[in-house]
């Protein structure tokens, strides 16, 4: 595990933001952080970067207790960077801040202008590394406040709304650049967010803290999803041992490994005989679940994978599904968006 | 009006013959001024850095204190130091009295306490982020204090030079510390005071062109740190 935290409490000015009884993250996961304004969320960011004490509680970094002593907090702080949501870049050049985290760990100076570089590659910023850091834009100071971090690699990347304030152009970008680290360097990250579809195309967990408590979800209809065969109008892709789909060819990533996302709100209920359709996959589950939300009603099913969809109260009353029932749905293609491992949303 | 205007015609001949005594007296003034300065900023400026920054029981009442030895008399600063350097004092088998030193240490004890609450005025209105960020970024407690100095310098410079200016135009520490001996501890305030109780007013009215002119340049100095400080917050 990565963190365990344990009876985890903080109260700030004689309120208690957050109490949490236990609770773990796992490690090289994307996890996203949804809550309320004022719930606690960056407070509980800088409490795992280690920026901020918990008023009661103990947590566990690897494995090991967190001491909170200044000397064992350097070194965990060494391996977890968080970036704020509206970062501030240091006096100096571009590069200048982008070296400063090698710097204070003595890396040698080609190791580091080297290291920078590539940190300044990996958000396109490479062309802005002499200029003054005051003189960026506030998407530009994002995007340099990320370098900043990624050139220390760290083990744990903590985002604070990493896509607040930012048009739509650089959110994708910063978008990208967390699924790949993650990708590629196995970096675990946990950002916080307002936006669900942030959290659904990115996160592979989701937590959400809300009144002091923190829970933990899969993201809705987010899953791993494998290759198995691509032929050549529709590939076969698995997402659990009992559960595979087919799906366009020209919907699925090239690599043999990515995440998908089922929209809820397009899954239908088969028909009774279970004719299968001509565009789509079809799945068949225990009801484990029966809600209604905001006017409709959210069916979980247990199909091998957790599956949620959406029926009209119409479609509910015409059914009249009950909780243990085996039932069968159409996942059309439509319904389905392909997220290759460099974060890029695909939509069939 | 006309005894004025005199001594000012007189005072620029004097300054423009560049007279050794006058040369004499702005020199000891200078020394002593930036000596005091520069021990005080070395004293204040760390001491501000970790007050603003710590947080430990007492804190409230060491900054009531800092703030109450901003108007601490020199006349006061004077006495303590004169009990203390005099030739029955602890220190007085140093002979220290009547000494640039002694005026040196007297300053010093003066500006100290505006050098630290200015640096402490000057890191409390940097954002937190700066901070945060550079112990995030794997900065131990010595490197942040670097990054907080560097975020602040213009607030620090400032508060050296508002440091500077208070002691060059002081007077009463130099006089009872110093004692105003002629060629070894005349500073020009306390030059200044002589030459007005003898009615000599040329060499006075040349003084305090001069001081008027540093003190014009220091303030200048001064805003130009302390603009740059608001357009940094900018």
């Amino acid at each position: 595990m990565l963190y365990e935290l344990i009876g985890l409490e903080k109260i700030f000015g004689g309120r208690k933001i957050f109490d949490i009884d236990r609770f773990s993250i796992r490690s090289r996961r994307i996890y996203s952080l949804t809550g309320p304004n004022g719930a606690g969320k960056t407070t509980l960011l800088k409490i795992l970067a280690f920026l901020d004490r918990p008023s009661a509680g103990e947590i566990r970094f690897c494995g090991k207790p967190v001491v909170q002593v200044e000397g064992d907090l350097l070194d965990l702080r060494r391996q977890v960077v968080m970036v704020d949501q509206s970062p501030l870049l240091f006096t100096g050049t571009v590069i200048d801040n982008v070296e400063f985290g090698l710097k204070m760990r003595n890396f040698p100076a080609a190791e580091r202008k080297k290291r920078a570089i590539e940190a300044l590659q990996k958000v396109g910023m490479e062309q802005f590394a002499p200029a003054e850091a005051h003189r960026l834009s506030g998407g530009e100071t994002k995007r340099v406040a990320l370098a900043r971090a990624l050139a220390i690699r760290p083990k744990v990347l903590l985002c604070d709304e990493p896509t607040a304030n930012v048009d739509s152009e650089h959110q994708k970008i910063i978008l990208d650049i967390l699924a790949d680290i993650n990708r590629r360097e196995k970096t675990s990250i946990i950002f916080s967010t307002h936006y669900q579809s942030l959290e659904q195309q990115l996160a592979h967990f989701c937590l959400h803290i809300q009144q002091g408590h923190l829970s933990e979800h899969q993201a809705d209809n987010v899953y791993h999803a494998e290759l198995i065969e691509r032929g050549q109008r529709r590939c076969s892709c698995r997402l659990s041992e009992r559960v595979v789909i087919t799906l366009p060819a020209r919907a699925v990533p090239a690599e043999p490994l990515f995440n998908l996302r089922i929209d809820q709100g397009r899954i239908r209920l088969a028909d009774i005989t279970g004719e299968r359709e001509t565009e789509g996959s079809l799945v068949e589950g225990r009801v484990a679940q029966i809600r209604e939300e905001n006017g409709g009603i959210e069916v979980r099913l247990d199909a091998g994978i957790v599956l949620d969809l959406v029926l009209s109260p119409g479609m509910y009353a015409d059914r009249s599904i009950r909780v243990g029932e085996v039932v069968a749905v159409v996942i059309p293609d439509d319904a389905v968006h392909c997220i290759p491992n460099n974060g890029q949303l695909r939509k069939e | 009006m006309e005894l004025l205007r005199d001594s000012l015609l007189s005072a620029v001949v004097l300054l423009m013959q560049l007279d050794p005594e006058l040369l004499f007296i702005i020199w000891v003034s200078l020394k002593v001024s930036t000596l005091s300065t520069l021990i005080a900023a070395t004293v204040g400026i760390p001491a501000g850095l970790l007050l603003a920054q710590a947080v430990f029981p007492g804190k409230r009442f060491i900054l009531t204190c800092l703030n109450t030895l901003l108007a601490l008399p020199t006349v006061v600063i004077g006495l303590v130091v004169y009990a203390f350097i005099s030739r029955r004092g602890t220190f007085g088998s140093l002979g220290l009295l009547y000494t640039q030193e002694a005026i040196i240490i007297g300053q010093v004890i003066l500006i100290v306490p505006l050098v630290t609450s200015l640096t402490i005025a000057a890191v409390s209105k940097l954002d937190e982020r700066y901070r945060l960020s550079a112990m995030t970024l794997g900065a131990d407690r010595y490197q942040t204090a670097l990054v907080i100095f560097k975020e602040a310098r213009f607030g620090i410079v400032a508060a050296v030079v508002a440091a500077f200016g208070r002691v060059i135009a002081e007077v009463g520490i130099g006089m009872m510390l110093g004692g105003n001996a002629r060629g070894f501890t005349r500073t020009m305030t306390t030059a200044m005071a002589l030459e007005y109780d003898k009615g000599e007013y040329v060499l006075a009215v040349a003084l305090g062109v001069v001081l008027m002119t540093i003190a014009f340049g220091v303030n200048m100095l001064f805003h130009f740190f302390q603009g740059r400080t608001r357009t940094d917050a900018l």
